[in-house]
């Protein structure tokens, strides 16, 4: 598998924009405001980021779709979809490519916000256990969000158009679940519901619970979401 | 002859109920450069994109450089170089960062990688931009850059879609220098609807109408399907010139004096269509010289290409490929 060329034009390219600083910026500004200034973290009085780890599904309803929004559908509208795709790759190393590249932004925007709980560590005892936990959830929730984001973007031209659908389809995947509080639904579909939502599956990680169950769902949902794309990038070949 | 470079059988393409080629079969040789001609919407991107493994088609097959593309499009595209429409390019990366990342997709690595980088930045004339960003680009280097992109692995074959579209003519006689350039040791493929570019570039033509090919040959086999009559024109001096020069259909191999004009009292411009076999040029001669007459002129003259495009694309509706 060839992915590095793909990977490492997507960063270069988004760094060569705006886009990848903009992100960056509006990620760790609006948690710790949200932490530091919406939800008085310190009148608290608890050692625990709970809270913080709580808006990030929320923050990424809006920042993942930001990062995928361009990668097809920028490619689509300027024709260089064209060159790509007679370089010598396989349509599967197409897509893992621009996936490797937006998974690597995400790490290193998560990467940037490890400051903010380390400047907090000399002030109380942390359970450092959960903290590295509830950053394995951000890191999963985010990447099967730019799966999601990836498939979406390629079935559209239009950059804005991408990011509105992918922001609808994410926000209906992380919070499918909260439709069992407002109805009550039979339990097989009610238990479906929790499976698909990836918050729920969150939650899990938040609550410090390392379970093999919940790391699977996110490879499977990853997985699932990278193979539509490599069909749609087949299909159009026939189309 | 070599085994064919290019080999397209039956190929046809539907985009939903348009079809865009229709059962289209040809193929290129080693080092040829083959010019497909035709009004927008003849079908010429789309078999470029077919050749180039961009789409499939719907029907038929074609193979390049021995690899079919259904089977081994990925073998395909590693000797072939192509240049989409409008050369499209990544606006957010400088010239070199692009040129890096087809390196890098390319697996060129080490010297060879850095010697080929200084060719094509040297032949295609991009010193003064490397470190630019393509979206500061002009249109002249922006199709340079994409020229670069297309040479950079040394293919043995190029597919070229309207590679000088948007030049201005200096650009564009510059461009065609170097596709001829290139034309001696690759296969080239190039597309355009201007008629000058493929009667400067190409050693065959293959002009295409509503997704079929109407014609195909070198522009003298195109002249000769066409039956093209042979013209001349002459013009004579002496007395009685323009009233003689209707005679002139009694000389062998003269089939139709087709205009006379008189030039001035004792001149005469006279156009005449000829048999292709020859020799009434000479009998002409004598015929002027045994009336007294001088032969001031006499110029062969060739069915344009346009003449030939026109006749062969004519009767169609504009939309062209569209049904």
């Amino acid at each position: 598998m060839r992915m590095t060329p793909i990977a490492a034009k997507e960063l270069k390219a988004a760094f060569n924009s705006p886009i990848a600083y903009i992100v960056t910026v509006a990620y760790l500004v609006f948690t710790s405001v949200w932490l530091f200034f919406l939800n008085q973290f310190f009148s608290h009085n608890e050692a625990s980021l709970r809270i913080y780890f709580a808006v990030i599904p929320t923050v990424f309803i809006f920042l993942v779709p930001a990062l995928t929004m361009r990668s097809w559908a920028e490619e689509r509208r300027t024709g260089t979809l064209e060159v790509l795709l007679t370089l010598p790759f396989r349509e599967g190393e197409v897509v893992l490519g621009k996936f490797l590249g937006c998974f690597s932004l995400l790490c290193i925007v998560v990467a940037l916000s490890i400051p903010l709980p380390l400047s907090l560590a000399p002030l109380g005892r942390f359970d450092w256990g959960q903290v590295a936990g509830e950053y394995l959830g951000v890191l999963f929730i985010g990447t099967a969000g730019i799966a999601l984001g990836l498939f979406v973007s390629s079935l559209s031209t239009n950059q804005i158009t991408s990011f509105i659908l992918s922001g609808l389809a994410l926000l209906a995947f992380t919070l499918v679940n909260q439709l069992n509080l407002l109805v009550t639904l039979p339990p097989w579909l009610a238990a479906l519901v929790n499976w698909v939502s990836f918050g729920s599956h969150y939650d899990s990680f938040r609550r410090g619970v390392l379970d093999s169950r919940d790391v699977l769902f996110f490879l499977l949902a990853i997985g699932a979401f990278l193979l539509l794309n490599v069909q749609v990038l087949l299909r159009r070949k026939w189309s | 002859m070599q085994s064919p470079v290019i080999e397209v059988l039956g190929l046809s393409k539907s985009y939903g109920p348009v079809h865009a080629v229709k059962d289209v079969s040809f193929s290129v040789g080693s080092g040829e450069i083959v010019g497909l001609l035709g009004p927008n919407g003849a079908g010429k991107t789309t078999i470029m994109k077919i050749l180039s493994c961009y789409l499939f088609p719907t029907r038929g097959t074609a193979r390049v450089n021995g690899h079919d593309v259904f089977q081994a499009p990925v073998a395909v595209k590693e000797c072939v170089g192509y240049l989409p429409e409008n050369a499209p390019l990544y606006p957010d990366l400088t010239v070199r960062e692009y040129l890096e990342f087809i390196a890098d997709a390319r697996r060129l690595s080490g010297a060879a990688r850095r010697e080929r980088m200084d060719i094509v930045i040297g032949e295609c004339g991009l010193e003064a931009v490397v470190n630019r960003g393509i979206d500061e680009l002009s249109k002249g280097f922006r199709q340079r850059t994409g020229l670069a992109q297309v040479l950079l692995h040394d293919p043995r074959i190029l597919i070229l879609d309207e590679p000088t579209s948007g030049l201005d003519p200096h650009q564009i006689v510059e461009i065609r220098e170097l596709i001829k350039r290139l034309g001696r040791e690759k296969t080239v493929i190039l597309s355009t609807h201007i008629l000058q570019e493929v009667e400067a570039t190409c050693q065959r033509i293959l002009i295409l109408n509503e997704g079929r090919i109407a014609a195909q040959g070198t522009r003298e086999e195109l002249e000769g399907t066409l039956k093209g009559e042979v013209l001349l024109d002459v013009t004579f001096k002496g007395g009685g010139a323009e009233a003689g020069a209707r005679g002139l259909v009694e000389i062998a191999g003269v089939r139709k004096v087709i205009s006379v004009r008189a030039l001035s009292a004792d001149a005469a411009a006279v156009r005449l269509s000829l048999a292709p076999d020859g020799g009434a040029e000479e009998r002409i001669f004598d015929w002027a010289v045994s009336r007294g007459l001088r032969i001031v002129a006499m110029v062969p003259q060739r069915l344009s290409l346009e003449d030939i495009f026109i006749t062969l694309t004519e009767n169609v509706p504009s939309e062209g490929g569209a049904q």
